[in-house]
């Protein structure tokens, strides 16, 4: 029968949907300044009830309630952001390989969030910039690709070039920027959850939590939407409308997490192309494993980096220098041009 | 339901489309034929909306649908393309689903009566056992069934097949116009099918369409109108009919 899956399939589909949840437990320990599991557990209880346990050292509650749940939170958050957005467009474009970055979105946001913490200052919400930008960039690259014949080349080089454009706009603010904040730039734009705070999050994470709710419920959709344009056009889809609804909910969400760490790339390369190898192309099943191990990746990723050494490399760094050589090994395996 | 076409043009390029009237019958089988670039897949793609037509009227049973939204005319016209070049490889189940997507709202999940018409779909296509597979493992026979299945999920009463036949082997070939046939019979499905073998267009449609540089030069009944001076005049060259057991053959 349609729709039924081995017993085999339904385990490891529960083990990684559960993986992030315990990642996140094992995380909370993990950094420059280790916190066994006991001493964990009895931070926790001591937080809602400070008179349990007097032993615990303020510095725990404050490691853990400042420092390590809101950077955790926001790997979570990223890993998932990044993932689904990447496989919702690669649906979108008949592509494996199209991404956020591809399309221009990743450069616009950079661009949008350095342009706002340069000349409005950290008090104004980098994330306002980071959209508006992030969205002309896309349109930009749709609206000139859409007009070629041979769509994804085009496509493609179009993105390069927006991304270029882009670029060079961010290097301009760059150098009208002060040399103080020259250097939180610098330091964000190579991808980092090590500035994560409260204040950041409460504004990023409900719009990435917008976005995925809306990439979550759009999962069947997306299957008929990877189809060619003629076939989901003769399937009933209004093909222009809920494209136009999937670039805005990717677009929101590489925004709002663009705005606080920076350019992070490869994940939404890798996890979705992962994902179809261990689930399939169905992206009733591809969004939500996307968000499960991308979170998994990125809360891995950042407990190597902050328990290898106390010097943290940038996790947009780490994932370019572990993902790329992944990358070209599926390109090599798999013997496919996707142009 | 019965079709009737009237005044509908299409530009690209420095190709026109241009048919002034034709009609279609109920639960019959229509064959398209002509030469390379006649415009019988456009014609077929205006009609199923999938080429936005510049102008003209379509009726269904007389209510004209052109300015249908395209979920309302999914759900009466299904649309069979000549072939499906896989991205992602998915599983034939879920691909014959996407039948369903006229009567599923873009935030919502097939339901049990989604993934009935589906099964239901596969079973007509004798494709049953294929649930599991993924596409890339089948052959282009059963990809031509997959497809007309993924058609017959949608449940339309009108189905437009584009030449569903190309690069089949007899067998295949035959076996796929026998299920267009049943679809018609059976189903009650009112059928238009490109095709390119004159013998099979004679042999399974009820009626014919010839056309040529975008427009229709002839139509009707097969023995009425599959006469040798009007193959010649639209493929441009030579042809004999031979009449074989009550069967037609074309020698060229």
């Amino acid at each position: 029968m349609i729709g039924q899956a081995s017993k085999r399939g339904k385990a490891w589909r529960v083990f990684f949907l559960a993986l992030p949840l315990l990642l996140f437990l094992i995380s909370l320990s993990i950094g420059s300044y280790a916190i066994s599991p006991g001493g964990l557990y009895k931070t926790v209880i001591s937080l809602f009830s400070p008179s349990s346990h007097p032993e615990v050292p303020d510095a725990y509650r404050d490691i853990l309630l400042r420092i390590r749940l809101p950077r955790l939170l926001l790997a979570v958050a990223i890993g998932a952001a990044l993932s689904v957005s990447g496989a919702s467009l690669q649906a979108l474009f008949k592509n494996p390989l199209v991404n956020e970055y591809i399309l221009g979105i990743s450069s616009g946001a950079a661009f949008g969030a350095a342009l706002s913490l340069v000349f409005l200052g950290r008090a104004f919400p980098p994330q306002i910039g980071a959209f508006v930008f992030a969205f002309v960039a896309v349109g930009v690259v749709l609206l000139i690709s859409g007009q070629a014949e041979s769509h994804f080349i085009s496509l493609l080089l179009t993105g390069i070039i927006v991304t270029a454009f882009f670029s060079a706009l961010l290097s301009l603010v760059e150098f009208f920027a002060s040399p103080y904040v020259l250097q939180a730039l610098f330091f964000w734009l190579m991808g980092s959850l090590s500035l994560a705070s409260w204040k950041d999050l409460a504004i990023s994470l409900p719009l990435i939590a917008v976005g995925l709710i809306l990439l979550f419920l759009l999962r069947w959709r997306l299957n008929v939407l990877s189809m060619s344009d003629e076939e989901a056009r003769s399937l009933g889809v209004n093909v222009r409308r809920e494209k136009m609804l999937v670039i805005a909910a990717t677009t929101l969400i590489t925004a709002a997490g663009t705005s606080i760490v920076g350019i992070i790339g490869w994940v939404g390369f890798i996890v979705p192309h992962f994902v179809r190898l261990m689930f399939g192309a169905d992206n009733r099943l591809v969004i939500p494993m996307s968000a499960a191990m991308g979170a998994s990746i990125m809360l891995v990723a950042d407990d190597i980096i902050r328990g290898v050494s106390a010097l943290e490399i940038p996790i947009g760094i780490f994932t370019s220098l572990v993902g790329i050589p992944i990358f070209l090994a599926l390109l090599k395996k798999t013997k496919k041009v996707w142009l | 339901m019965s079709v009737r076409v009237v005044n509908l043009s299409f530009s690209y390029k420095n190709f026109t489309l241009k048919v002034e009237a034709l009609k279609f019958e109920s639960a019959k089988i229509t064959a398209i034929v002509g030469p390379n670039g006649a415009g019988k897949t456009t014609f077929l793609k205006c009609i199923g909306a999938v080429l936005p037509a510049s102008k003209g009227s379509l009726f269904i049973d007389g209510r004209d649908i052109m300015s249908l939204r395209s979920q309302e005319r999914a759900r009466l016209i299904g649309y069979v393309p000549q072939e499906h070049d896989t991205v992602f490889n998915y599983q034939v189940a879920d691909f014959v689903l996407m039948g369903r997507a006229a009567y599923i709202s873009p935030f919502a999940l097939p339901s049990q009566e989604d993934i009935k018409a589906a099964e239901e779909a596969l079973e007509f296509v004798g494709l049953s056992e294929y649930t599991g597979r993924s596409i890339s493992e089948l052959s282009s026979g059963e990809r031509r069934l997959v497809l007309i299945a993924r058609a017959l999920a949608q449940k339309s009463a009108i189905l437009l097949m584009d030449e569903p036949t190309t690069f089949l082997d007899p067998k295949h070939e035959t076996e796929v116009l026998q299920l267009v046939r049943k679809l018609a019979i059976e189903k009650q499905k009112t059928i238009l099918v490109t095709l390119h073998s004159l013998e099979m267009a004679v042999q399974y449609a009820d009626s014919m369409v010839f056309m040529k540089n975008g427009e229709v030069v002839a139509s009707g009944r097969p023995d009425e109108i599959f006469q040798e001076p009007l193959l010649e005049s639209v493929y441009g060259m030579r042809m004999k009919i031979l009449d074989w057991n009550g069967r037609k053959l074309v020698l060229r």
